[in-house]
């Protein structure tokens, strides 16, 4: 018995390549069971920066963070900052996103985005902030990066996907595309294993019937098409556990 | 005063003695605004204040000793404070209101301890005329008698100090040595606080104008400590340089909550001045507040962490509105409208806190909506009716608001070249264009 819980402990601290990651907070379902299991923490990372890429805007991103809009408990805010366009309000009400503690914030400039998703972590009454920049620089990621592990809210940032190439300190970053009946996610970094197939994420579509899109297969779009990736999933580390987030028996250990 | 210059010297002489010197006509008007203001910032130590004209205030600190930790806590306190407000005081206290004015003036420093004869005692036969209707001449006369202190003036006897006009200082003897009561109005303070500050020297940099508003904002929390009340907004208003001819300018400060936290209030001061054009230099600074509402202390907590804060709503919309301006900080709402452009309206944004109750949302459309909305239908090419997958809806009509917001279009949910959803229309009447209108994402 005692034997057995020693070792399931120590499985714990010994991390293997082809596992995902146990981050020391789990992460906040995505509301999407088949995103949840390919993430680390099953669901967005709290307390950090994530990342997502998108090839324009409107292709099915705001779908997939609608739970998070929708989660929202009485007296804290979801903050949008700087979105492209307008969210449409009735289409929001019909997913049962509460509309009056949905904070919509324009900005003049990229400083002033980041300035408003600054305090907007800061002040911790956010659940959730959703942040759409064009372009930023290392600097600037990082800063926003530490401010979301410091306020403990999760941080959404929502870039172009010509982002994709350049370095980014979020924890996780997701490159989406349109795909029949949803949206395809490519995982480019997270704390595990790289994943070998796009994912392709079904999104509920409103009023509860079938996507339109799900019908018979058309023979012009028949599948998403699957961004070139590494061909085996085996040994494409993207980052290891770092120091910060080990379980605290390793620390003891150590000492 | 170190090259001679002394009270009672004529402006010509203080002049030849000291070139340099900058003499400045004393506002008797400003000195009685300053004790009303000290006095209104006081109500934080006891609700009994009285006025002491032209320079002293009586607090009567028997009854809040102990909440404060005693006398020499209490005198730390108000001294500090008066320093954040801009002032010097000297304290001192007595038994008698006449005689803490007159310690306060004259004192030694500190015998708290002593009795209060003995404390008085000792001082100058000249405090007798300080707040008290002594005058000069049974001043001369005690002088003329040889006494200087007023223990010697307290042994003489009283009818004949009476019959040498000086009944009032036998009077004044007995108010400060407590033989008599000594009754004072007491304050009140103002319903509605209003202070104004001058700057030294004008000024345009923010810094110096956010010092000046600490010194305000001080002012303001001890009104409203004293009422045990809160208030949602203030109003600091700049007055310009008298001869740039700028018209002063209001700053409607909007704290987002009721509070009477002033870090809270010199934040949000800072967001609207670093946001304000200044077009001259400010010569003063003014501070108007009302409507306090009776604001419950929060709550302490034994074991203060600093994890798992819920934070500050309000705050937050407030300071962002400050900052970006109060157009680009609203919330959605939809509207009963059947018409995709006309069913939603920009709110202002409620703290979360007072929302309660979700008002019931408007009856929501059978069929889908996207959730972009494009501000204004974009024209595309006509779509392959392969491409449609759903639709048409047909929208139509909306006379009412006048021929061009009137509409008739058929809806379609259209796939998009790269696989991502649309919502396209067509125009009902000639030429029968298409729009894309939305995104399904």
């Amino acid at each position: 018995m005692a034997a057995s819980a020693t070792a399931l402990s120590l499985d714990h601290l010994v991390w293997c390549g082809d596992r995902l990651a146990t981050p020391a907070l789990p992460g906040r379902p995505t509301g999407h069971a088949a995103l949840d299991a390919v993430l680390p923490g099953g669901g967005w990372p709290l307390a950090a920066l994530s990342e997502l890429l998108l090839p324009r805007n409107g292709i099915g991103e705001l779908g997939l963070l609608l739970p998070q809009l929708a989660n929202v408990p009485a007296g804290r805010w979801a903050a949008c900052i700087a979105p492209p366009g307008l969210p449409y309000a009735p289409a929001l009400a019909a997913a049962g996103v509460p509309l009056e503690r949905l904070l919509i914030v324009q900005a003049e400039s990229p400083a002033h985005a980041r300035w408003a998703a600054r305090q907007a972590l800061d002040s911790r009454s956010c659940e959730v902030v959703l942040l759409w920049l064009a372009d930023a620089d290392m600097g600037a990621l990082r800063r926003l990066q530490l401010a979301a592990e410091e306020s403990g809210t999760p941080l959404i940032l929502l870039r172009p996907e010509s982002a994709a190439h350049q370095p980014s300190p979020a924890v996780l970053r997701l490159a989406l595309s349109p795909c029949r009946g949803g949206l395809g996610i490519r995982i480019l970094k997270r704390r595990g294993p790289q994943l070998a197939a796009p994912l392709a994420l079904e999104l509920p579509w409103p009023g509860g019937g079938t996507r339109p899109d799900c019908g018979p297969e058309h023979p012009s779009t028949a599948t998403i098409d699957p961004q070139p990736s590494s061909p085996s999933g085996k040994h494409a580390l993207v980052r290891p556990l770092p120091s910060r987030s080990a379980p605290p028996g390793l620390h003891a250990g150590a000492q | 005063m170190a090259r001679g210059v002394e009270p009672g010297l004529g402006r010509a002489s203080a002049l030849a003695i000291a070139p340099a010197l900058c003499l400045v006509d004393r506002q008797p008007a400003l000195e009685h605004a300053a004790l009303i203001d000290i006095a209104t910032w006081a109500g934080r130590f006891t609700p009994a204040i009285s006025l002491d004209p032209p320079h002293a205030i009586l607090l009567e600190v028997e009854t809040c000793l102990r909440l404060f930790g005693g006398l020499v806590p209490l005198g730390q306190q108000i001294t500090r404070g008066i320093e954040e407000l801009g002032f010097h005081a000297r304290l001192a206290v007595a038994q008698t209101p006449l005689a803490a004015r007159w310690l306060a003036r004259f004192g030694a420093g500190d015998d708290t301890g002593q009795a209060l004869a003995a404390r008085l005692d000792p001082l100058p036969l000249v405090a007798l005329a300080d707040g008290t209707p002594v005058g000069p001449d049974s001043l001369d006369l005690l002088t003329g008698t040889g006494h200087v202190t007023l223990g010697e003036v307290r042994h003489l006897p009283r009818h004949g100090l009476a019959r040498r006009r000086a009944q009032a200082v036998t009077d004044a003897l007995d108010r400060a040595y407590g033989r008599v009561p000594d009754p004072r109005p007491w304050f009140k303070p103002p319903e509605r606080y209003a202070s104004r500050l001058p700057l030294p020297t004008p000024s345009d940099q923010v810094d110096s104008l956010l010092f000046a508003t600490r010194r305000l904002l001080a002012g303001l929390a001890g009104w409203l400590d004293a009422r045990q009340a809160g208030i949602e907004r203030f109003t600091l208003v700049l007055e310009f340089e008298r001869n740039s001819q700028a018209p002063e300018a209001p700053l409607e400060i909007v704290l987002g909550t009721l509070s009477q936290d002033m870090q809270r209030c010199q934040l949000l001061a800072r967001e609207h001045l670093n946001r304000l054009p200044l077009p001259a230099a400010v010569d003063a600074l003014r501070l108007t507040a009302d409507e306090p509402r009776p604001l419950a202390p929060p709550a302490g907590e034994l074991f203060q962490g600093d994890d798992g804060q819920p934070g500050d709503a309000g705050l937050l919309l407030a300071t962002l509105r400050a900052r970006l301006g109060n157009q680009a900080v609203r919330c959605l709402a939809s509207h009963p409208d059947h018409r995709p452009e006309k069913a939603w309206r920009w709110v202002e944004p409620q703290p979360p806190e007072r929302s309660r109750g979700r008002q019931e949302p408007p009856p929501l459309p059978a069929s889908p909506r996207p959730l972009w909305l494009l501000p204004e239908p974009r024209p595309i090419p006509a779509p392959p009716p392969w491409t449609l997958l759903a639709g048409p809806e047909r929208i139509a009509s909306g006379w009412w608001d006048g021929p061009e917001a009137t509409v008739r279009r058929d809806y379609f949910v259209a796939r998009s070249q790269d696989g991502g959803l649309a919502w396209v229309f067509r125009d009902g009447v000639a030429p029968h264009c298409w729009y894309l209108h939305g995104h399904f994402a």
